[in-house]
This record gives structure tokens, C-alpha cells and sequence, in this order.
């Protein structure tokens, strides 16, 4: 495995007390959380300063760490001896265990393995995944598949890189932003410890046509000039197929007409609108009949849309 | 080909009703934390039953963001963390308002 620096990552000696590297944490953390940061590299920085962190301020997790000795940052080595016992097998290979990987399971109970650790319940850990799923997945409800590589303990209690290849149902309804919880999806629990949740972020994909806002939705309906003033009836499309919809004689552009019940809804039941915000559009190309008739329109007319702006 | 069961999600809305101890549990706050942050506005209970508080499931999102941020900033004070959370609750909220108007 490559050997990290967490010292040197924080900035302080290796003799540092707990407040010189809760300090050293502090400032670096203001100085690269993503948050806060706009820096480039800032969110890798701040990943390698918190693993750091993470393992330092436990006085456990730190004496484990000192024991492993000191090495050049990335130089590839092997834990002493001891180590290995504790793994139970002299050909275990820590290739494929990172570092950081080491002392998550130690938390008061000693080093990984260790025998006659006490034998406290620890909850499993809990796991964040992003998902992306398509508008018509987020109105319809779906099942997704995805993988991920968590490390958890095997049979024998030793820590292990695992690939887990989860599968969630996600009901119908959800929004963009919007987080959902997979009881017992998360790491395995120690001890009879629970396990742990998988916590997903939902991203749903925009559509070309409909903006959702919470359960509602938005759509730009384009009208003749002809069909906003003397109204008409529109052939619109919904997430639930094609409707007809009633547009009022005097319709004016960011008029909201709103088409009941056909935006998202939910499992239990509650549902959001579908509004179609009207847009008059004109067109570009006019033949000389059609000129014709606008500049007749245009005589016959008084309607002054400038009004308010006089002076 | 070994089938994997699918499991359900949770959607973390304005509905359901969460004790206290489990809101303890799913975000990793201790009891005065989540106090102080009640306290300071930045998470509200839906309502109490008898003397204990209700929450929707959507102050677990709330509260484990005040986890992460106590975790990344290692901040001790539980109103500084109120203070930092209310911060960020408004710059989301800012963030939703310009995504909206495109």
C-alpha cells in the first residue's frame, strides 16, 4: 500500500498535540473546503487533509498510524510484522487496502482483528451515492442499478475492499434535489451493531419540454398572434399523453393556463398541475396577402401596449 | 446470474414522523446539538407529542448537513454550527431560486 504523510499533510510535527492538530485541521479546512473554495484541486486537497484529520485525532487511530513507522510520501511499503498477525495470514496482500482503509476500524476496540477487542456494538457506516434518472423515470417511478466499492469487514472480521452492486426501487414523484434513504443498504454493522442506510442524491435529467418546480410543472406554449386574441383550442402534449387545451380569447404572453392534476404525482397520492406559460410568436416570413391583412389589422386598430410608458 | 433484490427508498420529504433518537441516530448529532439547532431556528420540528418533538423526514437531510459541516470545519460550538448551517440553508435556497429562472 502507499504510505501517506498525514504529519506532513497538516502541516505539523510529528510530536504535535491534539490541539496543535485540531488547529492545523481548522485552518486547513477554511482554506479548502469545497464550500468555501474556489480554488482548483480545492476539493482533492481537502479529501487528503480530512483523511488525515480523520485519522490523527484519535489518539488510537494515531498510535496505529505512528506504528507503522515513517516512509516517503507514496513510497509503497508493508506494515511491520505485527500487522500481519493481526490479519491472520503472513501472504495477506495489502495492495489492494488503502490506508485510510486501515484504521476505520479501529474506534476504541484496538486494531482490526486484535483478539480479545471488547465486544461493543458498532453501527455500520453510512454510504452517500449520487444518482442520475431521466425525467421519465422521475414521473413514472423506477428501478436503478449501480455499483459501488465499499469497504467493510469479511467473515473474519478483517477489512475489505468490496465491489456491491446495489438495486433501489425509487418511487414515482421525486424531484432533482431531492435525497432518499435505503434503510440497511450502508456498511455492515460490528458486534450486532445495525447497519448501516445508503443516503442517494437524486438528479433527474431536464427535459426539453417540462420544468418541474416541487410536484408542478412548466411548459413554454408558443401562440399565433391570431390564436391569443381570439382564443383557441391547442392540440399539448402532457407527461401522460396529448390533451386539447381551452385558450382564452385575450390570452397575453406569460399567461398561465393551467392544465389540473397532470403534473408529478406521488404514491400517496398528491399531485402537482401542469402550467402552460403562453408565448406569442410571430412569424418572420409573410407573403404580400398576409402584409395586407396586418397593415389593415394595424389601421383598424387602437391598442396601445406603450401606453404607460408616456410621460 | 445471481438476481439482486431491490430495495425501497425513502424519500426524505415534509412527510413522516421522527423521535428525537432516531434523528440522533441517522445523523450522527448528539441530543444538544440538535437542540441548539432548533433553538437557533435552523431545523424546525413538525409538531410535539406529549413533551417529545416530531420531526419530518426531511430534517434528516438538514441535520446531517450540520454533521458534515461540524466533521469538515471540526467546529466544537454547537450555535456557531447553527450559524454555519443557516448560512448554507440560505445559499441553497439562492442557488434553487437562480437555477429556476434559468
Amino acid at each position: 500500500m502507499k504510505y501517506k504523510d498525514y504529519y506532513a499533510t497538516l502541516g505539523v510535527a510529528r510530536t504535535a498535540t491534539a490541539d496543535e492538530i485540531k488547529t492545523a485541521y481548522r485552518k486547513l479546512a477554511r482554506k479548502y473546503h469545497p464550500d468555501v473554495s474556489k480554488e482548483a484541486g480545492a476539493e482533492e486537497k481537502f479529501k487528503e487533509v480530512a483523511e488525515a484529520y480523520e485519522t490523527l485525532k484519535d489518539a488510537e487511530k494515531r498510535a496505529a498510524y505512528d506504528q507503522l513507522g515513517s516512509h516517503a510520501p507514496g513510497e509503497q511499503f508493508r506494515p511491520p510484522p505485527g500487522w500481519e498477525q493481526s490479519y491472520g495470514e503472513s501472504s495477506f496482500s495489502f495492495d489492494d487496502v488503502d490506508l485510510a482503509d486501515l484504521f476505520a476500524g479501529i474506534a476504541g476496540r484496538g486494531r482490526p482483528g486484535a483478539r480479545g477487542a471488547p465486544n461493543m456494538p458498532i453501527p455500520g457506516q453510512d454510504f452517500e451515492a449520487a444518482v442520475r434518472i431521466s425525467f421519465d423515470q422521475a414521473y413514472k417511478g423506477t428501478e436503478i442499478e449501480f455499483d459501488m466499492a465499499v469497504t467493510e469487514p469479511d467473515e473474519r472480521g478483517f477489512l475489505r475492499r468490496v465491489p456491491k452492486k446495489i438495486r433501489v426501487r425509487v418511487p414515482k414523484g421525486v424531484t432533482d434535489g431531492q435525497k432518499l434513504r435505503v434503510p440497511g443498504k450502508g456498511g455492515k454493522g460490528a458486534n450486532g451493531g445495525r447497519d448501516g442506510d445508503l443516503y442517494l442524491d437524486i438528479e433527474v435529467q431536464a427535459h426539453p419540454l417540462y420544468r418541474a418546480e416541487g410536484l408542478d410543472l412548466y411548459m413554454d406554449l408558443p401562440l399565433t398572434p391570431w390564436e391569443a386574441v381570439l382564443g383557441a383550442s391547442v392540440d399539448v402534449p402532457t407527461p401522460a399523453g396529448r390533451v386539447t387545451l381551452k385558450v382564452p380569447a385575450g390570452a397575453h404572453a406569460g399567461q398561465k393556463l393551467r392544465l389540473s392534476g397532470r403534473g408529478l404525482s406521488r404514491p400517496d397520492g398528491t399531485s402537482g398541475h401542469l402550467y402552460a406559460v403562453a408565448q406569442i410568436a410571430v412569424p418572420t416570413v409573410v407573403d404580400e396577402r398576409q402584409r395586407a391583412l396586418y397593415t389593415q389589422l394595424k389601421d383598424a386598430s387602437t391598442f396601445d401596449p406603450r401606453a404607460h410608458m408616456v410621460d | 446470474m445471481v438476481k439482486i433484490e431491490s430495495s425501497a427508498a425513502i424519500v426524505l420529504d415534509e412527510s413522516g414522523t421522527l423521535t428525537v433518537t432516531e434523528l440522533v441516530e441517522r445523523s450522527g448529532l448528539s441530543e444538544e446539538e440538535l437542540q441548539v439547532l432548533i433553538d437557533c431556528g435552523a431545523l424546525a420540528p413538525r409538531d410535539a407529542v406529549g413533551a417529545s418533538w416530531r420531526f419530518s423526514a426531511h430534517c434528516v437531510v438538514t441535520a446531517r448537513t450540520a454533521r458534515r459541516l461540524r466533521d469538515d470545519f471540526a467546529l466544537d460550538d454547537a450555535h456557531a454550527l447553527a450559524v454555519v448551517l443557516r448560512f448554507v440553508q440560505r445559499i441553497e435556497a439562492l442557488e434553487d431560486e437562480l437555477r429556476r429562472k434559468g
